[in-house]
């Protein structure tokens, strides 16, 4: 099965691990920016898959990474990627994203 | 480059067989980044697990790993430090485990003091037989075998490690990862028995039947009901019943189990005379 993809892609800031999500929406309600955000994927067991829908506004908190149980999102090193600063903007998308039951906010929230 | 998980953990045992969004999986995390910041070398580590959900543990982690019986993993453990006093061990117990069947094991692992790190996994419900009532179960709560609401009183684990003489006890939960590790990694560097008391999430068998559905609502429970320990210090003593502390809750040095079974080791080979009371800082 899968195994970790801790190498990051191409300068990116996160990146995922589809094949250990397992859909549980920690790292979504956890991120202070709205970076993430889930989408429907009938080929996942609970309907959903992890996307990044806002990498530039990542600001390298790192709490996903720690929150996920599955080890299958990933953040890039300080040292490696430039991270944003926190805006007014990203923490507004972010409360509007857990308002649509962690769904990214061109789905509709119902699971 | 993120984090190496390849060099800890068994690659082929991925994904994890837990549910989604257990808080397990986080515990893992954090001990894998706590013994790298303490810079053990894998072959050194033994974790020692037992019976549960807590017993995938040893599964997922690449060095030394016993798989035990139910609720022996102290005993095990013991034993294993005692032959290798040079390999770090960490006990990894669940709250039925660590608590209920093996509880005996659990206070007099405290009681010796001896060098063993324990981690007990409690998510207030025995999860993987399906919810039955464990002893840290709260009251009021819905469960397999007490289905018109829990009655027993919850367990307060900090307390009964700091009663039988624990010289390293903590709480902590998996809300704030970052907090945990730095925890573990106090307590892995502590000489003597480290006890922590992580408390976990267990949305599927205590959240579903307990209007906690999924694994954010169970997060924000837990966070309810834990306080940073200045701040329960300063609550009034009514409010301290229903919260618990979080925090390192008792750290000192106290004589080590391993050291003082080496002496007894030189005095049965006539290496040393043998020892009296006078060859201990606190006696009776």
């Amino acid at each position: 099965m899968g195994t970790f993809q801790t190498v990051n892609p191409g300068n990116q800031p996160v990146w995922v691990n589809t094949n250990n999500c397992k859909a549980c929406d920690i790292c979504v309600s956890v991120c202070p920016s709205g970076v993430l955000g889930m989408r429907y994927d009938p080929s996942s067991t609970l309907g959903a898959m992890i996307s990044v829908d806002h990498p530039e506004a990542c600001i390298g908190c790192n709490e996903c990474e720690l929150s996920c149980p599955d080890f299958a999102i990933y953040v890039a090193d300080k040292k490696e990627y430039k991270f944003a600063k926190l805006t007014d903007d990203a923490k507004a998308r972010q409360k509007q994203i857990a308002s649509n039951n962690y769904m990214s906010l061109d789905e509709k929230g119902v699971r | 480059m993120a984090f190496n998980y390849d060099k800890y953990l068994r690659v082929n045992k991925m994904p994890t067989l837990w549910c989604w969004g257990c808080g397990d999986g986080v515990i893992l995390k954090a001990t894998i980044r706590a013994i790298e910041k303490c810079g053990w070398d894998m072959d050194k580590v033994c974790i020692v697990s037992g019976i549960g959900c807590s017993g995938r543990f040893s599964s997922y982690i690449d060095c030394n790993t016993v798989h035990t019986t139910h609720g022996r993993t102290v005993a095990y453990a013991t034993g294993i430090k005692l032959a290798n006093p040079d390999v770090n061990v960490i006990v990894v117990a669940g709250d039925g485990d660590g608590l209920a069947i093996g509880g005996n094991h659990t206070i007099h692992g405290c009681r010796r003091n001896i060098d063993l790190n324990f981690i007990l996994i409690n998510n207030f419900i025995y999860g993987l037989t399906n919810s039955q009532t464990s002893p840290t179960t709260p009251r009021g709560m819905w469960t397999v075998s007490q289905k018109n609401g829990n009655i027993d009183p919850t367990f307060n684990a900090c307390n009964l490690a700091i009663g039988a003489g624990a010289s390293f006890v903590a709480r902590e939960s998996v809300i704030d990862p970052k907090k945990l590790e730095k925890v573990l990694i106090k307590g892995f560097q502590h000489k003597g028995f480290s006890f922590f008391d992580i408390m976990s999430n267990c949305h599927i068998n205590l959240g579903r039947k307990n209007k906690m559905a999924n694994a954010m609502e169970n997060l924000e429970w837990i966070d309810g009901i834990t306080v940073a320990s200045r701040k329960w210090e300063a609550l009034p003593e009514d409010e301290k019943f229903n919260k618990f502390p979080t925090g390192v809750l008792r750290d000192v040095e106290q004589e080590e189990y391993c050291e003082m079974y080496a002496k007894i080791q030189d005095a049965a080979q006539g290496k040393r005379a043998k020892l009296t009371q006078d060859d201990f800082e606190k006696k009776i």
